[in-house]
């Protein structure tokens, strides 16, 4: 094999203690335009390069290979294969990046943003008014959302790429555009939410949604902010063309390097790009030369024959080269410690003997056991060195290597070693030029192979991604989902023009639903694929696919769009969601007829009377005109009726109440089942009268209106109108018995006890007088009670006289009763010693 | 005897399902919700939700996580300090139009404010639309936070929904019965799959019906190793749909714990008190701080108490006297404490003399927090024995017993009556007038139009509403008999054939029975009457005891000197509802049987085999009781009873909320009226 070795393109830095390497990932001379002329945004993880005219400067005409027109935003993968183009035909773009999951956001100076996927399709969504009055000056993409500079130079947070809030952070009271400015993602600052470094005068602001702190700093104007890829550090460009590097909480100098030293082999004018690799080392960028700058101010140079871009990484920093890819990155460990010359560790021990082996030395085994006691780490370290390495050849022989010592140990796990393999053969399927994503053994790690799949996916590359799913036993719904929406997409053409052969609605459903069954793609939403059907204008087919669909929540939005009403109200009721039957309610209300919206509902029947409970739940409290008006096109009378009792109970005014109680007597009797109801509303608006014209009589000193009627006779008698409480209580037909105790109640109140015992002899007591002497006693009127325990049953009045607190009666009682346990029962009841010597005098009197 | 003792003297490894987790992941999901706000925030709380959260957690832990003040959700203008506002609530209707008026008028303050609701369980279509018509939709951030089900014991979860029962039945809205189904996958996820799902009742039907649905749905995404296979700790789910067993909760309930539910009111476990009993400044003699005092909570400082009352957290975790009497029969009260009284009283004299060493000094101060819960006990003893002497009330217990034992129904009618001309509560008169309906196939129409007539009069006519709710189909409280032709068939279908019920599961209990002490069966908690719903959980899991209580009953004679764990019966496996399908048919609603294999339930190897394998192995499993609905404190106790009962078998019981008959007639007679909006401390 001709292949250099690892080390070949090593490069030492601080005294050869630390190595950068450089490799090649592509050559692709001749695929990018002249980047110079560009506005370029890479994705992290290996993905796709979006580039834009950069208007500002001139064109030559003629020259360059593919004419690249003014509103054009095309996007290339790393190898330099085109994947997409598209027209911007909206406002000017601010700025443009990328989403963790690849797809690409475009936000121009209205405040407009635009989601794009790999294939050309968007999501739109607007920073709201602020944002389109102002203008938008600048932005800055992160993963999870945007931070936008609006014309006002307010800071604007959306979180997340769904049409979220925007959020304003707090301002920097800033009176001219910054000179630059930078973001913190959220997931790397410790508070967890956004953080803004804003470059204005000699210092900086950190804002977040909170405060903005002013650092204090006093070295800048920055031309150039940078954090790393962890968060923790900053590197800042000074105009005067110091690289300074800080922890972001500007607590510690972490190095400082002037790059006007590098001036002569080409770092002249202003750097175009300051971009970290990995978390230690800092790219700075000119027209020909990237320069790494180490922790210690040391710098490797590398030169291009042209304008670069350089993507920062979490490993390392990918740079982009008129010719060539490249990935500059620190030597990861495990590679290092084999390869690195001269080397004792386990690992290069166990690779050298491995090495010694495959050339038959006798050494190999001996070499092998001296480094017993770390055999196990020598492999594992072999292992990994494996996954950090570009080139098959050396992946092979690392992993041949870690065999080789594998032998030699007595247990050994071989997950590690398996999913190596695994990896690897993934990597390196992803990595060919014509895939081109040059995704890392850490990236991949980082993003997990869920990500991957999903990347393929979405540049429709569904048979490796279904390939690679199966391969790592994942779930290959969503490749079979996506492969699905774009099969649906592609065959329209065929069906418009010979429907019943090829893409007919049931030959492409039948088409779907086996290739599902065929390889497993049990849990794929087959509404989300209907969705896409419909969208393209193949009502059939939807329909079609939906049947499969189990889920109801995911049937019933399309059956609305599709405006199979009954059909989504149905399965809505049947899922027992029962906010997604108010869904379905609200969104038919504000479409339909409110006729033909009553009807749908009155025609399901009992199988739709869900909805209707629930429309009424809706209705009563916040739609009551609507409530009336269902009810009375269904002829509910008695709940139209109660609805109009609602009302009353919660009016004031006294006709108004009267008039509604009169509505609800009104329904009622127009129900001949409900003569009863009737008659009590009947009655309801004869008191409500009543009480009204009482209240007029006595010029509002008495408050009676709205009470019950034994309320009403209880406050007659309290303030001494008895005939007006006679009269209700023979108007309403009060029976004596309610009567009595009534009056029993209000005379106690009052204390009108000669009125209380004229009452008592008005006739013979229909509810006897025990309760007269209860009542009293509960009210602390002991003595009144005791002048009505004589009419009381016999055998009570004992204990009726010792409850009144008339203990010589109770005792005299027994006593003519000849009752003796009575009396000793009562005796242990007694307050005081007093009485109680008096109650055994008598019962010792008693034989 | 020691029934109350033995279930504390478990040790906690014994404990199979640790609810533990499920008040962590509440608590977790409101901590990540506060946190996705930046800086101060001022809460703003659904007064409903203030009991739930406190269950959960702590004023302190929201002032840690940024909560600068916190108010109650009221109408009117909200005055706040701080920038972000966050709302947190169910998904009412009236209370989102009231946080629509407070976002309107704060939107026009010269301050900017962010807001955010946090509703309470899901996000709802609903409240985004009630939102967009009062034109804040796009003010305001719409978030979730997934409040489920809450430990109220160490056997009792709830999902704190007072209105349940109401939405459910009164105004047919099922989202309760959906959220509970929610509750359950999660539960489930936690624990594992219920082997089996065994319930009574249409409602009931339903719930299990989202819950086979909803699983497969739930586990598409990310599929949790509990939800592949049936849990082993778990035997089988019983939902028992409140509609089946009305009965119960009407009735006076006469266990500790019930009766001050009954009297006193319990909201979320916590009772309001005079101040002056829960106050240990005026225990004389040495205080050292009572655990118990430890225990009441302290207020926020939104909202001071306007009586002197203060809320005490009644719990068995903390207050071993109110394990031992909560479930006691209040006649046996009394004497218990007096026991309790005299033990502590010898113990302290004891330790006066001994406590030399730092051990035995703890151990005395320890015994005077029993004194503290001594003194609580029986302080809330003396207030509830007046009220429980009074006329009516023992008059109501009276007309109870009647109506159970079908004994005289038209007296008894009388007696109804003459309770209300003596100003008896509406509430009273109503749980009775349903009792005399359900137990007699109806009341008759021209008698029941009397009674009617009595009741408005009484308290007055804007009453029809609740009448007319009592007798519509969907409850069927208050029929007339013989049902007329124009009613729909379904209030006939919902009639409860008492007297062959009542003997086909002895719900009334013989005289011999009603020993208070040691009761020999779950009739003790109502003097004479076993809860329906209870004897429904026996018909699956304790046959035995539906049959008679002779079986638990001579195990206890012969077994007087052999230790008290072999002393209880082997619990038999459970195996539906097998020996009582007549009773169940003849009752109204689905019966419901299922048994849930899981996913990779390839290995059909059938009930019987699962059961034989518990047997071999002597294991102890949990049967999960829900109900839909909400259950009553007697419900609990008498569960319990049945648990200590045999050995291998223990109940959790889950339930929408805790109520009481007097909340049901409440809450159906109008929104506003049922919880009580007075509360003042998380």
């Amino acid at each position: 094999m001709a292949l250099p070795h690892p080390t070949a393109s090593w490069q030492p830095m601080q005294d050869g203690n630390v190595f950068y390497r450089r490799q090649q990932f592509y050559s692709v001379e001749g695929k990018f335009p002249d980047l110079d002329n560009f506005i370029v945004s890479g994705c992290r993880y290996g993905g796709p390069l979006a580039m834009m005219r950069d208007t500002t400067k001139l064109v030559a005409l003629g020259r360059s290979n593919a004419p690249f027109s003014k509103n054009e935003i095309r996007i290339y993968s790393s190898a330099g294969e085109g994947l997409l183009l598209f027209t911007w035909s909206q406002a000017k773009i601010i700025k443009f990046g990328w989403t963790f999951d690849e797809r690409l956001v475009v936000l121009n100076e209205e405040g407009t943003y635009r989601v794009y996927d790999l294939q050309g399709e968007y999501q739109q969504w607007s920073l709201g008014t602020d944002a389109s009055e102002t203008g938008v000056v600048d932005a800055r993409i992160h993963e999870n959302g945007i931070v936008s500079m609006t014309g006002a130079l307010a800071l604007l947070e959306v979180k997340g790429w769904d049409g979220g809030q925007p959020l304003v952070l707090a301002s920097a009271g800033l009176t001219e555009p910054p000179h630059s400015w930078t973001i913190i993602p959220p997931d790397q600052t410790i508070s967890r939410h956004v953080e803004v470094l804003i470059s204005a005068e000699a210092t900086i602001f950190s804002v977040d949604n909170l405060e903005c702190v002013d650092q204090r700093l006093s070295r800048g104007p920055f031309t150039h902010l940078a954090p790393s890829p962890n968060g923790k550090s900053l590197a800042l460009l000074t105009f005067s063309g110091i690289l300074w590097v800080v922890s972001t909480n500007f607590q510690r100098n972490l190095a400082e390097f002037d790059t006007k030293t590098a001036a002569a082999i080409g770092a002249e004018g202003p750097a175009r790009q300051v971009e970290w690799c990995g978390n230690d080392a800092i790219l700075v960028t000119w027209d020909r030369l990237a320069l790494l700058v180490g922790p210690n101010g040391d710098t490797l140079s590398f030169f291009y024959t042209g304008a670069v871009h350089a993507v920062s990484e979490l490993d390392g920093v990918r740079v982009v080269g008129p010719d060539v890819c490249d990935f500059i990155q620190k030597v990861p460990a495990s590679t290092l410690s084999i390869f690195r010359p001269g080397s004792a560790t386990p690992g290069a021990i166990l690779y050298d003997a491995w090495e010694g082996f495959t050339r038959r030395s006798p050494k190999a085994d001996e070499s092998v056991r001296s480094i017993r006691p770390d055999l196990a780490a020598a492999v594992d370290e072999c292992i990994d060195a494996a996954g950090r390495e570009w080139e098959a050849y050396w992946q092979r022989r690392l992993l041949d290597a870690a065999k080789f010592g594998r032998a030699f140990l007595d247990l050994f796990n071989p997950t590690d070693f398996v999913m190596m393999g695994q990896t690897l053969k993934v990597l390196s399927a992803v990595r060919y030029y014509e895939i081109g994503i040059p995704l890392t053994y850490s990236q991949y790690s980082y993003t997990s192979p869920n990500h991957l799949v999903t990347r393929l996916t979405s540049r429709s590359l569904h048979l490796l991604a279904l390939r690679i799913s199966t391969y790592l036993s994942l779930k290959p719904d969503a490749v079979l989902k996506h492969w699905a929406c774009a099969k649906i997409a592609k065959s329209k053409p065929v069906a418009s023009a010979d429907a019943t052969v090829d893409g007919g609605d049931e030959e492409l459903c039948r088409v779907i639903t086996e290739k599902f069954k065929a390889v497993g793609g049990g849990g794929v939403s087959y509404a989300d694929i209907a969705k896409r059907a419909w969208e393209v204008g193949r009502a059939g087919l939807a329909t079609r696919l939906l049947d499969y669909e189990t889920q109801a929540a995911d049937q019933v939005p399309l059956l609305l769009n599709m405006k199979q009403d009954r059909l989504a109200l149905e399965k809505a009721v049947n899922s027992g969601d029962t906010d997604l039957v108010y869904h379905v309610l609200l969104h038919l209300y504000n479409r339909m007829p409110l006729g033909s919206f009553f009807r749908l509902i009155e025609e399901g029947g009992p199988r739709l009377a869900p909805a209707s409970r629930l429309l009424q739940v809706y209705a009563r409290e916040q739609n009551r005109e609507m409530l009336r008006d269902f009810y009375y096109s269904d002829d509910r009378r008695v709940e139209s009726a109660i609805l109009s009792l609602e009302e009353a109970s919660t009016m004031s005014d006294a006709n108004a109440k009267i008039n509604a109680v009169k509505a609800a007597q009104k329904f009622f009797s127009d129900d001949k089942e409900r003569g009863f109801e009737a008659k009590m509303m009947d009655e309801s608006v004869r008191l409500l009268t009543f009480q009204q014209q009482l209240e007029k009589d006595v010029d509002g000193k008495v408050l009676v209106f709205g009470q019950s009627v034994d309320a009403t006779i209880h406050t007659c008698l309290v303030n001494g109108m008895t005939k007006k409480a006679e009269k209700v209580r023979s108007d309403f037909k009060v029976p004596d018995k309610r009567f009595w105790y009534i009056k029993l109640r209000a005379l106690t109140t009052i204390r009108d006890f000669d009125g209380l015992d004229a009452f008592a002899k008005s006739k013979r007591s229909p509810i006897g007088y025990e309760p007269f002497v209860r009542h009293l006693v509960e009210k602390g009127h002991g003595k009144e009670a005791s002048t009505y325990v004589a009419k009381c049953d016999a055998p009570k009045r004992a204990d009726l006289y010792a409850d009144c607190g008339e203990w010589t009666m109770a005792a005299k009682e027994c006593k003519d009763r000849g009752d003796r346990a009575k009396l000793e029962q009562i005796l242990q009841r007694c307050p005081n010693s007093l009485i109680a010597r008096e109650l055994e005098r008598t019962l010792s009197s008693m034989k | 005897m020691s029934e109350g003792v033995s279930s504390l003297e478990e040790s906690p490894s014994d404990q199979q399902v640790d609810l533990s987790i499920l008040s962590e992941l509440g608590k977790n999901a409101l901590v990540n919700s506060l946190n996705s706000v930046n800086g101060a925030k001022t809460l703003v709380l659904d007064p409903s939700l203030a009991g739930p959260l406190g269950l959960l957690t702590e004023v302190s832990l929201l002032k840690h996580h940024g909560v600068d003040k916190m108010f109650w959700l009221e109408a009117g203008p909200l005055s706040v300090t701080t920038t972000n506002i966050v709302y947190l609530c169910r998904p009412n209707i009236k209370l989102i139009k009231t946080i629509a008026d407070q976002v309107k008028r704060l939107t026009q303050d010269s301050q900017k404010h962010t807001f955010m609701l946090m509703l309470v369980p899901r996000t709802s279509t609903l409240v985004s639309r009630i939102l967009e018509e009062e034109g804040v939709l796009g003010d305001i951030t719409v978030s979730s936070f997934s409040l489920q089900l809450i430990p109220l014991e160490d056997d009792v979860i709830s999902l704190e929904n007072d209105n349940a029962f109401k939405e459910i039945w009164v105004d047919g809205d099922e989202t309760a019965v959906y959220d509970s189904a929610q509750a359950l996958i999660t539960f489930q996820k936690l624990y594992g799959l219920f082997p089996r799902i065994l319930g009574k009742g249409d409602a009931a039907s339903r719930l299990t019906g989202l819950l086979t649905r909803l699983l497969p749905q739930a586990s598409t995404s990310d599929v949790p190793e509990t939800l592949m296979a049936p849990s082993e700790k778990l035997d089988s789910l019983i939902i028992l749909d409140r509609r089946v067993d009305m009965l119960t909760p009407l009735l006076t309930q006469l266990t500790y714990e019930g009766l001050i539910d009954e009297l006193i009111g319990i909201r979320n476990t916590y009772v309001e008190l005079p101040s002056s009993l829960l106050n240990q400044s005026t225990t004389a003699g040495p205080s050292a701080p009572p655990s118990t005092a430890a225990n009441t909570s302290t207020a926020p400082a939104a909202v001071l108490a306007k009586e002197k009352k203060k809320k005490h957290r009644l719990t068995a975790s903390t207050d071993k006297l109110f394990a031992e009497l909560r479930d006691l029969n209040f006649s046996s009260v009394g004497k218990r404490l007096n026991r309790t009284a005299r033990e502590l009283d010898e113990e302290s004299k004891h330790g006066k003399l001994q406590a030399k060493t730092v051990a035995q000094l703890r151990d005395f101060v320890g015994k005077l927090g029993g004194l503290q819960s001594l003194r609580l006990h029986t302080g809330v003893s003396e207030m509830i024995v007046p009220l429980t002497r009074t006329d009516n009330f023992n008059r109501a217990l009276e007309i109870q017993q009647n109506l159970l034992s079908s004994y005289d129904p038209s007296a008894q009618i009388t007696a109804i009556e003459d309770l209300m001309a003596q100003g008896a509560d509406l509430q009273i008169v109503i749980r009775l007038l349903c009792l005399a309906s359900l137990t007699n196939g109806g009341i008759k129409a021209k008698t029941l139009e009397g009674l009617k007539r009595d009741i408005l009069q009484s308290y007055g006519y804007d009453r029809l509403p609740l009448l007319l709710s009592l007798s519509s189909p969907s409850l069927s409280l208050i029929v007339p008999n013989p049902i007329p032709p124009s009613f729909p068939p379904s209030v006939a279908a919902s009639k409860i054939p008492w007297s062959s019920v009542r003997k086909a599961l002895r719900l009334v209990a013989d005289d011999e029975a009603g020993n208070d002490d040691s009761p020999q069966d779950i009739s003790y908690v109502y003097s004479g009457y076993a809860p329906l719903s209870v004897r429904l959980v026996q018909c699956v899991a304790q046959k035995g005891g539906v049959l008679s209580n002779s079986a638990t009953g001579d195990g206890r004679k012969n077994g007087k000197s052999s230790n008290p764990s072999e002393l209880q019966v082997r619990a038999h496996p459970i195996i539906g509802w097998r020996g009582f399908e007549d009773v169940l048919a003849s009752l109204p609603g689905d019966t419901i049987d299922v048994q849930q294999k899981g996913l990779r339930g390839n290995n059909v190897n059938g009930p019987s085999a699962d059961a034989t394998k518990m047997i071999l192995q002597d294991r102890t499993s949990t049967t999960v009781v829900f109900f839909l609905g909400g259950c009553t404190y007697t419900e609990i106790a008498a569960l319990r009873w049945v648990g200590r009962q045999s050995r291998g078998e223990k109940f959790l019981i889950a339930t929408t909320s805790i109520i009481s008959g007097e909340g049901i007639i409440n809450s159906i007679s109008g929104g506003s009226k049922g919880p009580p909006s007075k509360e003042a401390t998380l």
